[in-house]
């Protein structure tokens, strides 16, 4: 029981760490809360839904499909509600974001109405035991995928010359762009891996739990916002920690029997974190300018 | 200059439109009083539009067809039964105006309505001041006829429905042990579950495990796990369709084979949508059911009339009840021999054994009813791919203790 609530964890962790992703990097970078990007991972979950279900398309083929539509809109929230704000004060963008957030919301209610729906049966259900644990084919593509997405992800930080010029970027936004590097092209590269992140994670956790609807980035969004700040806002792999963290506190609540306390659990956990170490699990120290 | 011509203008224009107005109001006013010597009105308060529009609808459906049927049978005590409708639109807010309307402007004797708990328990104190019979079709709710001696209802009660459900699991499916789940921010799930312990109880079913879950979850896989290892026979949900589904879809991903019971806020079909095959075989209790086969006489008149009416669609429970409310009140009018809802409401409360088209029903003391039988649906496939439809399981009696 322990081992199959701790597979439960993982995978409902592994979809908050890909949405996580989504913030850090944004905050990394421009010090922005991207409140539309769990808007982003609901219509990434209805473009694999309609892709599956009206097209009929193959699975991974609606994966990357719902892939590249968030990232065309991804990019486009930024430039146009985000970028003509990057020189006034923090807080017009947060606001900005919130009102995106909310249109997108209200978009997909009246286009798609406000029934969940429900997603179709794309892979064939198939069950795996290993000893006591069973693992579902579902949970195992969601676990693969999620993990050659960040793995990608952190080698293209690390090794790409994009990824060089992010953590520039991140590391200091005017010196960066004093040297030569064009920041607008990194943001927008921003915004583009990590709405198409979302998008995966909305098409898996669509996959896997069978049911999405338009309001179901609200609370997603929130939790990867947590998972992102529980890592240390800023950081990839602490985006990846704090999302399986949170997966695993989460489905334990539940299992030893709290579980209408299962939202609580994940924002408990993020004041307690920021009590004891304000700037989350891996994050760095807070460096005085002197 | 031109400004000010216009404000005249407007000025005279809303003077002109408001003394319209009012002689409209005070022409229709002085028809009803004429009206109301030679008809016996019924109100309806209910919504035709906003939210729970729907069963506003229905239940408006089976009143006219009631008051029809009635008047072609030559009326009660000489007159004819007309239904007087109004529109609260879903909003809370509305619905004692509308109430208030219905009888000092309108002075039914007699109000059909809400369908929903919330907004008959607004209604019930304006009836109940006035000395109107109120009769909800459609309120399941607590603290409704608590309000007062005018207040009714006509709506099968899960505290007599979940009792005789559970009975009939126990003596005919032969469980022993089941698994309960509730939805904790669903007031509705609460209430029902505490119902369903009490019963399970009463018949000696253990509870091997309880589960709780939330409204809008749709990640329910760390609840089943703990349902896995343990032995029982079937599952007592309370919750709502969307959740209804996706549990027992994840139920089976994870190996296993029971299936559910659970009140009516299971029934929608978006529970086969949301579980797909899942859901077959789970069951869903109804006070009333479209039963084309039955051998009750009323029942099948009112089916045959509702489907010849309605491009062949099958009434559902809000019109079913609507119609039974509107022959309750004709009925206890006829036996009092009076309109006067200060003498008939005693005829109404001493209702027993009546045959409705949902049933046998009998007003107990507290002016809830008991109504029999109640109908426990399985979710079945139509046989063409992949589809689902209600079956009728069978039609359990109700008894009171």
């Amino acid at each position: 029981m322990f081992w199959q609530q701790l597979i439960n964890g993982i995978t409902l962790g592994s979809t908050y760490a890909l949405i996580a992703l989504g913030y850090t990097m944004v905050y990394g970078i421009i010090q922005l809360i991207n409140f539309a990007h769990g808007e982003i991972y609901m219509i990434g979950a209805f473009v694999g839904v309609i892709a599956v279900a009206v097209f009929k398309i193959n699975i991974f083929l609606a994966l990357f499909m719902a892939m590249a539509v968030c990232i065309i809109i991804g990019v486009s929230v930024e430039r146009i509600a985000y970028k003509p704000l990057r020189r006034s004060t923090r807080l017009a963008p947060l606001i900005s974001a919130i009102g995106v957030s909310i249109f997108l919301q209200t978009l997909m209610t009246v286009l798609a109405g406000p029934q969940a729906v429900g997603f179709p049966q794309v892979v064939d259900d198939q069950l795996y035991h290993i000893g006591s644990v069973t693992v579902s084919k579902v949970q195992l593509i969601i676990l693969i995928l999620a993990g050659v997405m960040m793995i990608g992800l952190q080698l293209i930080v690390k090794y790409v010359k994009i990824g060089k010029a992010m953590r520039a970027a991140s590391e200091d936004y005017d010196t960066a762009s004093l040297m030569g590097i064009n920041v607008n092209r990194v943001i927008s590269f921003t915004f583009a891996i990590g709405s198409s992140l979302a998008a995966a994670g909305g098409v898996m956790v669509g996959m896997y739990f069978n049911s999405i609807h338009p309001l179901m980035g609200v609370m997603a969004g929130l939790k990867a916002f947590c998972a992102a700040v529980l890592g240390g806002i800023g950081s990839i792999p602490g985006a990846m920690l704090g999302g399986l963290f949170l997966g695993i506190a989460e489905v334990t609540g539940v299992a030893i029997g709290y579980g209408g306390y299962r939202d609580a659990i994940a924002f408990t956990l993020l004041i307690l974190v920021l009590l004891f170490k304000p700037t989350g699990l891996l994050g760095r120290p807070i460096q005085r300018k002197v | 200059m031109v400004n000010k011509k216009l404000i005249a203008l407007l000025t005279v224009l809303i003077f002109s439109l408001v003394a319209l107005a009012g002689c409209g109001s005070s022409d229709s006013g002085g028809k009803q009083q004429t009206k109301a010597d030679d008809a016996i009105k019924i109100g309806f308060l209910g919504a035709k539009t906003g939210g729970h529009a729907s069963y506003g609808l229905e239940t408006l459906k089976g009143m006219k067809m009631a008051a029809e049927d009635i008047n072609a049978g030559g009326g009660i005590l000489g007159k004819e039964v007309v239904i007087v409708e109004d529109d609260h639109g879903s909003k809370n807010s509305e619905a004692s105006t509308v109430t208030d309307k219905l009888i000092n402007n309108n002075k039914v004797v007699a109000i059909v309505g809400d369908p929903t708990t919330g907004l008959t328990k607004i209604a019930a104190p304006i009836a109940q001041d006035n000395q109107v019979v109120l009769l909800s079709a459609g309120a399941v709710g607590t603290g409704v006829v608590e309000i007062g001696d005018f207040i009714f209802r006509d709506t099968l009660l899960d505290a007599l429905a979940a009792p005789a459900v559970t009975k009939y699991c126990t003596e005919e499916l032969g469980w022993k042990k089941v698994a309960l789940v509730t939805s904790i921010n669903n007031d509705y799930s609460v209430g029902l579950s505490k119902i369903f312990k009490d019963a399970l109880n009463k018949y000696g079913v253990e509870i091997v495990t309880e589960q709780q879950i939330k409204d809008g979850d749709t990640n329910f896989s760390a609840q089943v796990t703990n349902l896995t290892g343990k032995e029982f026979d079937g599952i007592v949900f309370t919750g709502y369709y969307t959740e209804g589904g996706l549990f027992m879809k994840e139920v089976r991903k994870q190996g296993m084979k029971q299936v559910l019971v659970g009140g009516d806020g299971l029934l929608s079909p978006v529970l086969w949508e949301m579980g797909e095959a899942a859901v077959e075989g789970s069951m869903v209790y109804t006070g009333f059911a479209p039963d084309t086969k039955t051998d009750n006489a009323k029942t099948k008149g009112f089916i045959d009339k509702y489907q010849s009416a309605n491009d062949n669609k099958l009434p559902d429970m809000f019109s079913a009840q609507g119609y039974d409310a509107v022959m309750l009140i004709a009925d206890a009018i006829k036996n009092a021999q009076s309109t006067d809802p200060k003498v008939f409401r005693d005829s109404l409360a001493q209702t027993k054994d009546w045959q409705g088209v949902t049933g046998t029903i009998t007003i107990r003391e507290n002016r809830e009813p008991i109504k029999s039988p109640v109908y426990l649906l399985e979710v079945a496939p139509t046989g063409d791919g992949g589809s689902r439809e209600w079956t009728i399981k069978a039609a359990i009696p109700v008894t009171a203790d």
